[in-house]
């Protein structure tokens, strides 16, 4: 892959890179304390000693959207790899055994598509309680619906196509011809899918902190710092502008490389 | 018309999927732990009250009893009472439906309104200056948060240059009108850049199609060419995509709602989330599942009324 | 005769940055008022690309004339702005395409599409322009015009489709058709209709055709001349009967020695050999797919095989030939253990198939093989292909581990592939290079039987050829059964000593090549023969007089409403 003949893929890895490595050097690169209270630094427009500002209980907006980092880009990913992972193991289930097994899996698949995915997250959050441990779980029960219907329609295709007939009629065994042959073309699919997945996760984890049902104050994470500054936007734009920014930036990275991926790949959407 | 007789064998096949909806949303609040009685009354309710619910939904009996009795309230239009409004779930909720369909439908419209212009410029510009920043724009469209957008329209339109109103939704229509410019906005902005980019592709696979090259051949200019054979053709994946979309599109709502403060069915259910009044959660979470239903089969009609191909 | 069109050291490039490649090569050609020009070459000859560019409809930006010019009528037309030949595009040269399913746009009606020219071009109202599509559709064979205009595309089949293209292409009444491939998609009887209704058009109307094709054999029934075309330059034209009968050029040569219908040649020598126990038997078999019908419909299926019988020995070569639709794929899949049956029975080898499945296919498995109709699809296109044979030698396990690397070099030998296509993967080769390696990969069985199901469809006549040839060779020197299922008829004479008809799910004929293709007892397999098109001009098509459509070939062709 020349990245230089991709100018975008490359500006979207080097925004994922960037933000991983924020992430990691979070306590080295941050000036501030994120969850200090300054009580003389309230609401503090961006200067030279605080690059964003202060919100209204003194803290540094610049150190927070940096330790915010951390939060946005596990929810990112991690929401989307136990997705992933168990819509992948029960899309190809279905593929491959297919009969009841898959019409079974399909109506519960249709069922659970019924509910608006943030409506059933929030659902099953207000069950388990407010948190980052409920939203993982409530997105491990809700997103791999997607990932199992995409799944199972690729190797479903897949499956009439003349290399598979081949393999059968050569003598392959189910399993061999499911796993070497019909899965990793599959997959080809799924992981453009993830990018953009990654993003509406992304979006979505940040909504539900920002309704207060996910990642809970004092912790620094970009959608409860807008909540924070929502009250304060008339009068102090920067507690709310900057962390909404860094998931902008982040969503933007997450998109160019899927693109990038899907063109490599030849998949489109 | 046989083309259109799933309109009436449709709604047959759906009934395992409302089936499958019933199931979900009781077992969700059965799931809460303590007693259900309680949970369904709130922390406050009197012993009488308890023993009246537990005899309505049949709490002391087997589960499997317990959905039946559910299921029997909710063909009686039954969904309970609301713990914090101190009134019946349907109606609560049929009052609540207006502002949230509202916000849909504009949304809809707004997204097209700024969809098709930006993707056929997009597309028929393909390569050039124009393509590149609808793309760049378009990209980054999708990753914007609701949440946040919302605030940013409203510290530009209503705090600074003071065209309209910050939150609320109003009594006239107009009022109304004015107070779903900006959440409409909001949701259509992130809304318009899945379907421009959807759009995008479709056109520029048609301009490059057989029946473009067809049309040229016989003398079309290229404004026939794409309004119509490309644009006609380009729709139908189109409404699908809008219809796979509704599901996230009410998602976006409910957030929107939260932010301008209208009194809409997502508002309803933060509220009810937060006041742990699990009747009107459920009620609101049935309710979007039953309408997300609808949409896809009005998709559906759409699809078959714009593709002669199709047959459902 | 006077030139209507003539194109005068035309040359296309590519130009992409620095990068500028020939892709026309400075390309003189003159058609002739009222005459049929046959433009013959294999894919990537530059034929269509030729008549993009006499169109103005180059198909990307980074395409441009850049030497020569076009005259139409005497005026040179290419270099023109657009506005100026808008009016000549569809006014006075129509244009026809090879796939008409494609092409007609699926959601206006087909009397729509017709109308759109005319009232574009000669400024027709709604209603006239109307009515002068439903006489155009009767003009090019529809039956029913004033119904069938309101219908669209998918509701025809590929001949009708093809019609109504024609219908479009003609609306204004163009001096000029461009038919690019007209009947590629087509079955041969259907083929034959389409080229005697392009005969008739050009007697009627007295209008000038370019035929692009890949088959001489068309070009020697309907054309007057021939300009042979290879990597973007014409490297031969002439008079048809001189062009055919004396060719220059060695390209010229290789083509016409390729076509399979070379006249007069006889079919595979060889009389059916006496064979002992066959080796395939199959009995009254069915095979019926469920169609339509669902939750609240009728449950619908229909027959893709009905009632066959077949018995195929050790050794023998045997063609099964049919148009689309006719159940031969199905008969191969089926007799594979590949597509379940409804009834009959099928054995292997003495093991049934239909009553000791496990064993039967245990026994196929390792001792038959396939070969398919799209090289690329047919293999794994993220494994090598010396990935794919090591794979099939591992499974199989008829060759030890350690002999492996060796044997895949011994398969890529046989099949006539360099021992270094193992490291490639079939994204990097060409057709006739992948239909190899599937072969490769067929043989590394070690099968005694091969099925090739439509294996040579898909790639140029000289590519046909070498891989049939490749096929002769294997059956010869390892005495292999083979099943070859192929819609043409030519090539199966050329390989199979016995050949077996098919249509509508039945065997309606089957015997000796030699016997069949010079007394064929079922009218069905006579108008097959005879809808082939020779490379002889002087042995016409046949399946009907000419001039009017036969309202038989209507009727077999059938509406599919």
């Amino acid at each position: 892959m020349q990245i230089g003949r991709r100018p975008m893929l490359g500006f979207g890895l080097a925004l994922l890179a960037g933000a991983l490595l924020v992430a990691l050097a979070a306590p080295l690169i941050a000036p501030f304390d994120p969850i200090f209270q300054d009580g003389t630094m309230r609401l503090q427009p961006p200067s030279l000693a605080h690059l964003f500002g202060t919100d209204n209980f003194g803290r540094d907006v610049l150190s927070r959207v940096i330790w915010g980092a951390r939060i946005d880009l596990q929810i990112a990913v991690l929401g989307v790899v136990f997705p992933f992972l168990i819509g992948t193991a029960i899309g190809t289930l279905a593929g491959f055994f297919g009969g009841w097994v898959d019409a079974v899996l399909m109506r519960i698949i249709d069922v659970i598509l019924a509910f608006p995915f943030l409506v059933l997250m929030l659902s099953i959050i207000a069950i388990l309680g407010p948190g980052l441990k409920s939203f993982f779980i409530a997105m491990a029960l809700v997103g791999w619906v997607s990932y199992a219907r995409l799944i199972r329609a690729q190797i479903l295709v897949l499956k009439t196509q003349d290399f598979a007939v081949a393999a059968e009629s050569l003598g392959f065994s189910r399993m061999r011809i499911m796993f070497r042959h019909l899965l990793p073309n599959a997959l080809a699919g799924s992981l453009v899918f993830v990018m953009s997945d990654a993003v509406l996760v992304l979006l979505g984890g940040a909504a539900i902190s920002y309704i207060g049902l996910g990642v809970q104050p004092p912790v620094a994470e970009w959608g409860v710092m807008v909540a924070e500054g929502q009250a304060f936007v008339t009068t102090a734009w920067w507690i709310t502008v900057f962390p909404g920014l860094a998931i902008v930036l982040l969503a933007f990275g997450f998109s160019l490389v899927g693109d990038a991926l899907g063109d490599l790949l030849g998949v489109r959407e | 018309m046989h083309r259109y007789r799933f309109v009436l064998l449709r709604p047959l096949q759906f009934l395992p999927v409302l089936f499958g909806i019933s199931i979900i949303t009781f077992v969700l609040v059965r799931l809460i732990p303590g007693d259900p009685a309680r949970i369904l009354l709130g922390a406050r309710a009197t012993p009488s009250a308890l023993a009246r619910i537990r005899a309505q939904y049949g709490l002391d009996e087997p589960i499997w009893t317990q959905y039946f009795y559910f299921l029997k309230n909710l063909s009686a239009g039954e969904m309970g009472r609301s713990t914090v409004f101190k009134i019946d779930v349907l109606p609560l909720i049929a009052s609540r439906i207006e502002p949230t369909l509202a916000l849909v439908l504009t949304s809809v419209l707004l997204s097209l309104l700024i969809a098709v212009p930006f993707a056929a410029i997009s597309a028929r510009r393909q390569g050039r200056a124009a393509d590149q920043a609808i793309r760049i724009v378009s990209t980054v469209g999708i990753g914007l948060p609701p949440f946040w957008l919302g605030l940013v329209l409203i510290l530009v339109f209503s705090v600074t240059l003071g065209w309209l109103p910050v939150s609320g939704y109003g009594e006239t229509l107009p009022e109304k009108l004015s107070h779903l410019v900006l959440p409409g906005l909001t949701v259509a902005l992130s809304l318009s850049a899945v379907l421009t980019r959807s759009l995008r592709a479709g056109m520029i696979a048609g301009l490059a199609s057989d029946v473009a090259t067809a049309a040229r051949a016989r003398g079309m200019p290229e404004g026939v060419v794409f309004w119509r054979h490309v644009v006609p053709n380009a729709l139908v994946p189109t409404v699908n995509l809008l219809a796979v979309n509704i599901g996230w599109l009410i998602g976006g709502t409910v957030v929107v709602e939260s932010v301008f403060a209208l009194p809409g069915m997502g508002q309803l259910l933060v509220r009810g989330i937060f006041s742990r009044d699990y009747m009107v959660v459920q009620g609101v979470a049935m309710t979007f599942a039953v309408a997300t239903v609808l949409v896809n089969f009005l998709a559906d009609i759409i699809t078959v009324a714009l593709d002669p191909r199709v047959k459902l | 005769m006077t030139a209507v069109l003539r194109i005068e050291d035309l040359e296309v490039r590519f130009r992409d940055g620095d990068e500028s490649r020939l892709l026309i090569d400075r390309v003189s050609l003159e058609l002739q008022r009222g005459e049929i020009l046959g433009l013959v070459g294999e894919s990537g000859s530059g034929k269509s690309l030729l008549c993009r560019a006499v169109m103005g409809l180059l198909p990307s930006r980074k395409l441009a004339i850049t030497r020569g010019r076009v005259e139409l009528d005497g005026e040179t037309i290419s270099g023109l702005p657009e506005a100026a030949m808008l009016g000549i595009r569809g006014r006075r040269i129509g244009m026809i395409f090879q796939n008409p399913t494609s092409h007609l746009d699926p959601v206006m009606r087909i009397g729509d599409q017709i109308a759109e020219g005319l009232r574009r071009h000669r400024g027709l109202g709604r209603a006239a322009a109307q009515a002068e599509a439903v006489d155009l559709l009767r003009q090019v064979g529809f039956t029913d015009p004033p119904r069938q205009a309101r219908m669209y595309a998918h509701e025809f089949s590929g001949g009708m489709r093809q019609r109504a293209m024609i219908a479009i292409a003609l609306a204004c009444d163009p001096e000029i058709l461009i038919a690019d491939e007209p009947t590629t998609a087509l079955d041969v009887t259907i083929q034959a209709q389409i080229l005697r209704l392009l005969a008739d058009l050009r007697r009627t109307r007295g209008l000038s055709i370019i035929l692009i094709t890949h088959d001489l054999g068309v070009v020697a029934q309907v054309c007057d001349r021939i300009a042979v075309m290879r990597n973007g330059s014409v490297v031969e034209q002439g008079e048809k009967r001189a062009l055919l009968a004396h060719p220059q050029h060695p390209y010229a040569q290789a083509l016409i020695a390729s076509h399979p219908s070379l006249p007069q040649e006889d079919a595979v020598g060889e009389p059916l050999r006496p064979h002992e126990a066959p080796l395939v038997e199959i009995d009254d078999l069915e095979v019926s797919f469920p169609a339509g019908g669902g939750l609240f419909g009728r449950k619908r299926s229909t027959k893709a095989l009905a009632g066959v019988s077949l018995r195929v020995g050790r050794g023998e070569t045997v063609g099964i030939v049919g148009e689309s639709g006719s159940g031969k794929s199905t008969l191969a899949r089926a007799l594979l253990g590949l597509q379940p049956v409804t009834a009959g029975h099928i054995a292997f080898d003495g093991a049934v198939l239909t009553l000791e499945r496990a064993r039967t296919l245990a026994r196929l498995r390792r001792e038959a093989a396939m070969v398919f109709q799209d090289p690329f699809n047919a293999l794994n296109s993220r494994m090598t292909i010396g990935e794919t044979l090591a794979e099939v030698l591992r499974v199989q396990g008829k060759v030890p581990a350690e002999r492996i690397p060796t044997r895949i070099g011994e398969l890529l030998d046989m099949v006539g592939l360099e021992r270094d296509f193992a490291a490639r993967r079939p994204r990097s080769m060409s057709g006739g290079q992948c239909q190899r390696a599937g072969i490769a990969r067929a043989l590394a069985v070690d099968p005694t039987l091969i099925v090739a199901d439509e294996c040579v469809a898909a790639l140029d006549v000289t590519i046909q050829a070498q891989i049939v040839a490749l096929f002769r060779r294997l059956v010869q020197d390892h005495g292999l059964t083979l099943i070859f299922i192929a819609h043409d008829l030519a090539i199966v004479r050329r390989l199979c000593e016995r050949v077996v008809v098919m249509q509508h799910g039945r065997i309606v004929e089957d015997g000796a090549s030699a016997e069949i293709f010079a007394r064929p007892a079922h009218p069905y397999t006579a108008a097959l023969i005879a809808a082939i098109p020779s490379i002889d001009p002087d042995r016409p098509l046949g399946g009907g007089e000419a001039g009017a459509i036969s309202e038989t070939g209507l009727q077999q062709e059938g509406l599919t409403t």
